[in-house]
């Protein structure tokens, strides 16, 4: 994250975000890493003023890392990379929070992504969050969880209230439970979910510290102690070390979700999914059963029967003198299940994809970040690393009740179903009129059923899950190292394909799988011609993704009497992939610029206060077309970006 | 081109090695074409997905634009300009016009007022004196330890409420000025005015912070605006010139 298009990359955004003098800020603070204040100020040739109230605003933004040195008292500054280039992923975080929890929990999100960090206290107070009518109505059904969650949580929120004397000035009208002044009531839920799911955390002193200087930090507290300063050699160094380790834990965690969690789910998350049953049918899969949705009659009640208990000691609101922000390593985590998810999507049946969410979901809510080192392993040196496991049990409490789980697997006599591809669409012919029937299924049938789902994804190449037996119990987890390393590998055999063709893929294929080979060899393997061969061969190595060892068979290295070895380093062409897609996101944001500079007048004159908002009034056809030219031109690009971040996320987050 | 080693009839060392031509064929000597024929690839259109998260991406950053922090290094302010900027002056679309009034107002500095700060996460040195106009940066020169040691927890957190209180009796009091930001298309003479307050706003910061500042442009540039350089340049500039 340290190259040069990384870093040109994180001014971009800066700008195009926050302007010229942040950037200016950034860039300079990108090139010479850590300033003074003075020095800060000679290079920047910013005034005093500029620099004073920019670094300030930065640092509110987690822009700039600053820290405040004990020998001279000098503060020093830091660019902060990471976030800096998690502006680019607001909108897909935004959209995901919108799919998740609802239009208002994306609405406060954006609110603390705004604010870079907020009091809870102060967005109380916000005009921005508090919903109004038609905002709350008009929300996605998905939200109707939360919301509803409020109506029910109604009147025991009245009554707390109450009894806690709080100032909320609460209407005594029981009924009354949408009126603006109830608006505490919305946020504080939603915050709550928001933290109980992990997406927010709690702000600490040391988080606007880089890790490097924490580290230090801790180590010098650690070294002063008196128990560890009786110690010598090798065993101080191992006390140091895991004491800092559990130091800076101790320091930089901000998690929120503690008390939030109830069973390892977020409170008000478990509420969502029989919601989800009942009117939220963003599967195409539901929609087939939206039939058998209307007979079941016997979900409402249910509902409430649950909701009463489980909802009783969430009504206290949050603290409001907690500072949150966004928390983007969960986030991560969210992000990179979708795209499992999709995997599974391409190659197997919705209701197997659906039933994968639900085990991924449970996974989610207990995997605070990606990975626990920093850098991605060495291919090859990445030991596995099991997700926990999830019990098949939740799975089965959590698959919606009205899935139809039969249709989509093979008779119950296959215990494998081996070949899936051929047998799917008969079984659908043949399960045809057990549908209706699905509904009153047997709850051991059901758990059988999903165990069959997850073995389906179990299967290999892509072994999306995998079978443990935990005292008895059936658990499933997911080999999370091995998948993202799959998804790396499909990413770049994407774009080898891509460049080179498929007879380029077939060989770094073949690459892959033996290692260093002979051209003799690699030709008798991938079965192709020498012509095509040498040319790909070639072709691919000017473009760094293969490469060639000379192996000299006597001290002369002689051409005639040496072998020469092809080879394929997933690791260095990811690295070097990695560069190129900063770069191209680098390219697409300066040509957004440009392109900007270009209509540079025109746009100005959308932009003016009386014009906007209002287009159709004060513009002329030509120019109302030329808008809608520049809005697809710019969504094209930005979209092009979110793309390669995409590609960015599986090679440096995942 | 004899090669020194080389033998009649055989290939050259290495020769099967060469992978730009096969073995038996002529080999290609003529010039590699200096641009040669490539096929652009077309991005995909986006999808319904991928163009919410876009919008939503813009709808951020559209709030960004709008917010206090959003900064320009030149925001054309038409009140003083350096030497360079009038030379480089546009007569045809500088002059502030009526319209201007409408165009959106560039800050020169990040406005940090208008909201509660945790003072604890910033640098106390530094930057403690932007974000609360009223602290006295005397207070921590008070003693060796003082500099040396963090700022203890407490302290911050003092500050840290009396900061808010400040705050809040200032957004009372601004609030109008906000909410005329926000609404621009209603209340436009509001919001004219709140306009002018943000500009006074960062000329007010100026003086404070480079007050002690000898500006030697400013010295000579006195009346140099009413007279000089409106294309009379001759004329205007002669007070400076007589001096030769």
């Amino acid at each position: 994250m340290t190259s040069q298009y990384a870093g040109e990359l994180c001014t971009l955004l800066i700008e195009d975000n926050f302007g010229e003098l942040f950037a200016r800020i950034f860039s300079i603070l990108n090139r010479y890493d850590r300033l003074s204040f003075s020095r800060l100020k000679f290079y920047s040739r910013l005034s005093n003023a500029q620099l004073r109230h920019g670094l300030a605003a930065m640092i509110q933004q987690h822009l700039v890392y600053h820290y405040t040195s004990y020998d001279d008292g000098i503060t020093y500054y830091e660019p902060n990379m990471q976030s800096a280039y998690y502006l680019i992923r607001s909108g897909k975080i935004l959209e995901f929070i919108e799919h998740r929890l609802g239009k208002y929990a994306a609405t406060v999100m954006s609110t603390i992504m705004f604010l870079g960090h907020a009091q809870v206290g102060y967005l109380e107070t916000l005009p921005a969050l508090k919903p109004s009518k038609s905002d709350v109505n008009s929300t996605s059904e998905e939200c109707e969880g939360v919301q509803e969650a409020e109506e029910n949580q109604g009147d025991e929120v009245h009554q707390e209230t109450e009894e806690d004397e709080k100032t909320e000035n609460r209407p005594n009208g029981l009924n009354s439970d949408y009126a603006p002044a109830e608006q505490p009531a919305l946020l504080h839920p939603t915050l709550k979910a928001l933290a109980g799911h992990g997406y927010i955390l709690r702000v600490r002193d040391a988080q606007f510290q880089s890790y490097a200087d924490n580290t230090l930090d801790a180590e010098r507290t650690i070294k002063s102690r008196p128990d560890i300063k009786a110690l010598k050699g090798k065993k101080l160094e191992e006390a140091v070390a895991e004491g800092t380790l559990e130091l800076l834990k101790e320091r930089l965690d901000g998690d929120l979700t503690r008390g939030l969690m109830f069973n390892g789910v977020p409170r008000g998350a478990k509420r969502r999914h029989t919601n989800g049953a009942h009117g939220a049918p963003n599967k195409k899969a539901r929609i087939d059963y939206a039939a058998v949705d209307e007979d079941e009659g016997g979900d409402g009640e249910e509902e409430n029967e649950w909701s009463d208990d489980e909802f009783g000691e969430d009504t206290i609101p949050m603290e409001s003198g907690i500072t949150v922000r966004i928390n983007y390593e969960k986030l991560d985590v969210a992000l990179r299940n979708r795209r499992f998810l999709e995997l599974a999507e391409r190659d197997s049946s919705p209701v197997t994809a659906e039933v994968y969410e639900c085990l991924l979901r449970r996974i989610e809510y207990q995997t605070a970040k990606c990975r626990d080192n920093t850098e991605i392993p060495r291919e090859g040196e990445e030991g596995e690393h099991y997700s926990v496991p999830v019990p098949l049990r939740a799975v089965v409490e959590d698959v919606d009740l009205l899935l139809d789980l039969a249709g989509s697997v093979g008779p119950m006599e296959v215990s494998q179903p081996i070949n899936r591809r051929g047998k799917r669409p008969l079984e659908e012919n043949a399960n045809g009129a057990v549908h209706e029937s699905n509904g009153a299924q047997s709850d051991g049938n059901r758990t059988y059923e999903v165990d069959q789902h997850l073995c389906l994804l179990a299967q290999p190449p892509y072994s999306l899950t995998s079978k443990r037996m935990a005292s008895g119990l059936i658990t499933w987890t997911v080999e999370f190292r091995h998948l993202a390393r799959k998804l790396r590998h499909l990413e770049l055999e994407r774009v080898i394909e891509a460049r080179y063709g498929d007879v380029a893929l077939r060989v770094v294929r073949v690459l892959h799988d033996k290692g260093k080979l002979d051209e003799k060899r690699l030709q008798e393997i991938s079965l192709l011609p020498f012509k095509d061969l040498r040319q790909v061969l070639a072709s691919m190595q000017t473009g760094g993704f293969v490469d060639l060892q000379e192996v000299p068979r006597d001290a002369l290295r002689q051409p005639s009497k040496t072998i020469f070895l092809w080879f394929y380093d997933p690791d260095r062409v990811c690295n070097s992939v990695l560069e190129d897609t900063y770069k191209a996101m680098s390219r697409c944001l300066q040509r957004l610029r440009f392109e900007r500079n270009r209509l540079k007048e025109f746009l100005e004159k959308t932009e003016r206060s009386d014009v906007k908002g209002n287009e159709e009034r004060y513009l002329s056809e030509a120019e109302l077309t030329l808008l809608e030219q520049w809005r697809a031109k710019e969504a094209l690009l930005l979209g092009e970006v979110a793309r390669l971040d995409e590609m960015v996320a599986v090679m440096r987050d995942y | 081109m004899s090669r020194f080693g080389a033998k009649k009839g055989r290939k050259l060392p290495g020769a099967e090695f060469t992978w730009d031509n096969d073995p038996n064929g002529e080999p290609d000597t003529a010039p590699t074409p200096l641009y040669p024929k490539y096929t652009v690839p077309q991005a995909r259109p986006l999808g319904e997905r991928e163009q919410k998260q876009v919008d939503l991406y813009r709808a951020l950053r559209e709030q960004f634009h709008d917010g206090p922090y959003y900064s320009v290094l030149d925001p054309g302010l038409s009140g003083r300009r350096s030497k360079a900027a009038r030379q480089h002056f546009d007569p045809f679309h500088g002059m502030p016009s009526y319209s201007g009034k409408y165009q959106k107002k560039k800050r020169a500095i990040p406005k940090l007022s208008g909201r509660p700060y945790v003072m604890k996460f910033f640098p106390r040195d530094d930057l403690w004196e932007a974000i609360q106009p009223n602290f006295k940066a005397g207070a921590a020169v008070d003693g060796f330890v003082a500099r040396m040691v963090r700022p203890p927890l407490k302290r911050g957190f003092e500050d840290d409420d009396e900061e808010e209180d400040e705050d809040g009796k200032r957004r009372k009091t601004g609030d109008d000025d906000d909410e005329g930001g926000e609404n621009d298309d209603l209340l436009e003479p509001d919001d004219e005015q709140g306009e002018e307050e943000i500009m006074d706003d960062d000329f007010e910061d100026d003086d404070d912070e480079m007050g002690g500042d000898y500006n030697a442009e400013q010295y000579f540039d006195g009346g140099d605006d009413e007279y000089g350089d409106d294309g009379f340049g001759d004329g205007g500039g002669g007070g400076d010139e007589d001096t030769y």
